[in-house]
């Protein structure tokens, strides 16, 4: 399976890391660019949201390769589960149209503008260290990172490192975002002028 | 219904009112182009309503675990809490919206969304009355304050929000726009909710009983928001009631 697609990318120290690419991340890097792609171009919503729904599958299916379980399932619950689910009973409130093209017609200056600013992007890759590299910052920062992994147990006595971030160390925050999701529900009443959610 | 769906028909016919598509007549196809069909996103299917009911337990179960587990495998409240309210779409999307409306009351929805506002807050603050910081999980007054701490904020707090928020969410989309003069006809969608699989048969017969769906719209119209649900629940809500 490994080495279907050897991807370069220069080490912190000039030193070329081959990063190997499986073939399942390969196709998945497929779906999820042609994905978003369609996504963008397709004329009928409903086709749309169906499509987005697929990315964020992939999405999630692609985190879960690069060992970020925890973000894997916020995406697929949340992305392709949750936001597929509204998307879709508001779209059954309005009148669907019938097209006779598939796609919508392509912007070329705007395309012209995505492609520049893509072609940036790519620019600063080679610079990017190798997924999973050891010397990667995020990963080798004795400050950060190695002081989190190292000390969670032993401050929080518990042994997922991201949920002690998340509701110990900057419990704060948190407070705040699940403060932001309660006004969230409260703003969609308000908007839609309802009293009761059920 | 492949047999029904012979022709495009009514599709080619060119609008009075602006390309709204209200005066058109309904597509034989059943695709979601005709007014008719917008309000009646629910059909009784043999495949899914089984479905659900095998998944859904085993779903609800994997929700808690991913909650409860949090603090050592990945997972948290957040996760569960989406997974859990999940569940209940995907009971919805089966048994009809209306009914699960019903089985579930809006005290539940409310109280689970305010209750982990309050209860996050409250673990916030029992340190603060006893002297430390917000959130200082040390200064609880229970065995290994940290963990426990932080489970109960986990738990009790994010996953109850994100579970009753998005559990919320759902329904007030689904019923959509409360005044009459927003969206032109709201009180009449609340109607067609109800009485989904009149509609779906008028679709595919004749267009007797869609008239008949006209009817009840004019009459639900004079009623409040509670009264429409009972009234509209003739159809799945009653069969799903006795089951449950």
């Amino acid at each position: 399976m490994t080495g279907a697609i050897a991807g370069v990318a220069s080490g912190p120290l000039g030193a070329p890391v081959v990063a190997q690419v499986t073939a399942i991340e390969a196709s998945l890097f497929v779906f999820v660019v042609l994905t978003a792609l369609f996504t963008a171009l397709a004329r009928d919503v409903l086709a749309a949201v169906i499509i987005f729904g697929a990315y964020s599958l992939g999405m999630a299916a692609l985190y879960t390769f690069y060992r970020a379980p925890d973000v894997a399932m916020t995406e697929a619950a949340i992305s392709a589960g949750v936001t597929t689910v509204l998307l879709l009973l508001t779209l059954a409130k309005t009148t669907r149209i019938d097209h006779e093209a598939a796609f919508e017609s392509v912007n070329l200056p705007a395309a012209g503008a995505v492609g520049l600013l893509f072609a940036g992007l790519m620019l600063t890759m080679a610079d990017i260290p190798a997924v999973g590299s050891r010397d990667a910052p995020i990963w080798s920062n004795p400050d950060v990172s190695q002081w989190y992994i190292a000390q969670t147990y032993a401050e929080t006595h518990v042994e997922n490192t991201v949920m002690a971030v998340l509701a110990a160390f900057r419990g704060f925050d948190t407070f705040g975002e699940a403060v932001v999701v309660f006004a969230a529900g409260i703003a969609a009443l308000i908007v839609l002028h309802r009293e009761v959610f059920a | 219904m492949s047999g029904t769906g012979s022709g495009p028909g009514g599709d080619a016919e060119t609008t009075s009112d602006g390309g709204f598509g209200r005066d058109r007549p309904q597509r034989s196809d059943g695709r979601l182009d005709s007014e008719r069909r917008q309000g009646t996103p629910y059909t009784e299917s043999q495949v899914i309503m089984p479905t659900v009911k095998i998944v859904a337990p085993f779903a609800f179960t994997y929700g808690l675990f991913v909650t409860f587990h949090g603090a050592g495998s990945p997972g948290g409240g957040f996760q569960g809490g989406a997974i859990v309210a999940a569940v209940v779409f995907m009971i919805a999307f089966a048994f009809g919206i209306e009914a699960t409306r019903q089985w579930l009351a809006n005290a539940a929805v409310v109280a689970l969304a305010v209750g982990g506002t309050l209860v996050f807050a409250g673990i916030g603050l029992v340190p603060v009355a006893l002297g430390g910081a917000f959130l200082q999980y040390e200064l609880l007054p229970i065995p290994d304050p940290v963990k426990y701490g932080m489970e109960g904020v986990e738990i009790l707090g994010i996953g109850t929000i994100v579970a009753g928020v998005l559990i919320g969410l759902f329904f007030v989309l689904a019923k959509g726009f409360s005044d009459a003069g927003g969206f032109g006809d709201g009180g009449a969608f609340d109607d067609e909710v109800g009485n989904e699989p009149d509609v779906g048969d008028g679709n595919e017969s004749d267009d007797g009983e869609s008239t008949g769906d006209d009817g009840n719209e004019t009459r639900d119209d004079n009623g409040t928001d509670d009264g429409q649900s009972a009234a509209g629940a003739t159809g799945p809500a009653a069969t799903d009631g006795g089951e449950r």
